[in-house]
């Protein structure tokens, strides 16, 4: 179904001639994720009692805030003409499917029930919530990161049991 | 051919060893330096301001390490199974180098500031900080520069 917009921006040639501007927005999309994912891992940490403990995970949280969401910005925008640039292999591959769906459910996470835990008044989630949220959202974006390393690098075909 | 250290084809030619392997050795990196930012941001004095910069160092340093030991063991094995293919390659070396210097340098930042508390947020711990974070992002963009065959010498011979 979306195969024609796919096949419109790999006819955009974003990177046009260039061989040098894949390598340096792939370069800024990993410090990017760096940048977030030490602003999550902060938090998370706090939310499983670990790391900062000397302040409240709602203190840790708001600290983080801005470079969780600078990294995301920044990864959005290097990671879409990433994308653009590769665009017709990237449809066909289900390990870049994969990465996608676990992105999209990673991103609603962090931002509902995961923003509603980690700013929340001390006391009002138990610890064990605490942890539980924590965890998750470390597994979830590790497994983001991991899937998107995987793209191009395992057979294309190796998820198509789970994205058809 | 490449040489053979013990156990280096398996992780070669197995068809997810070198891919699990890299993954493993990025998803630790992002882990190790996602914290390691974290603090050094604080010690420029731009970042995490509500934590003192003398409470974020130390009750970071065991995650920094439980990252530091996967990526380590992960880069030795990438190493370990291409050891001609990396040996050829300058932004290998670079990366190498670099690596060295950001170990030297969190020497230099214990120096600074084991003293006193107020030494952590002095302008040698300030630079200190800064210092590292451009090192780490420069090794972050060597180790990915190293997959492509820029400034590489080929020893593999056919």
């Amino acid at each position: 179904m979306l195969l024609p917009f796919f096949k419109w921006m790999e006819g955009l040639a974003v990177y046009g001639p260039s061989i040098y501007l894949g390598p340096a927005v792939n370069i800024v999309h990993l410090s990017a994720m760096v940048t977030f994912l030490g602003a999550l891992l902060i938090v998370d940490l706090r939310l499983l009692g670990a790391g900062l403990t000397q302040q409240s995970t709602a203190t840790v949280a708001r600290d983080a805030q801005p470079w969780l969401l600078g990294g995301l910005i920044i990864l959005t925008l290097t990671g879409i003409p990433a994308v653009m640039a590769t665009a017709t292999l990237q449809y066909s591959n289900s390990v870049f499917w994969v990465k996608m769906y676990l992105l999209a459910i990673a991103v609603i996470y962090t931002f509902t029930v995961r923003r509603k835990v980690a700013f929340a008044a001390e006391g009002r989630f138990g610890s064990g919530t605490m942890k539980a949220v924590g965890l998750l959202s470390i597994v979830m974006w590790l497994m983001v990161a991991a899937f998107a390393r995987l793209i191009m690098m395992i057979p294309a075909n190796t998820f198509e049991f789970l994205v058809g | 051919m490449e040489v053979n250290l013990p156990g280096g084809a398996y992780i070669r030619e197995s068809t997810f060893g070198f891919s699990i392997l890299l993954t493993i050795h990025v998803v630790s990196m992002c882990w190790f330096l996602g914290l390691v930012l974290m603090m050094d941001l604080r010690l420029v004095g731009i970042a995490n301001l509500r934590t003192k910069a003398s409470e974020v160092s130390p009750r970071l340093l065991p995650w920094q390490i439980v990252g530091f030991i996967v990526m380590a063991i992960s880069g030795v094995l990438l190493f370990w199974a291409q050891p001609l293919r990396y040996f050829g390659k300058t932004f290998f070396w670079i990366k190498m180098g670099l690596m060295i210097l950001a170990g030297i340098n969190a020497g230099v930042i214990h120096l600074i500031t084991h003293r006193s508390e107020a030494a952590w947020d002095s302008r040698a711990a300030k630079f200190a900080g800064a210092a590292s974070i451009v090192l780490w992002v420069a090794i972050l963009a060597l180790g990915r520069l190293v997959a492509y065959d820029w400034m590489t010498t080929e020893y593999l011979v056919e």
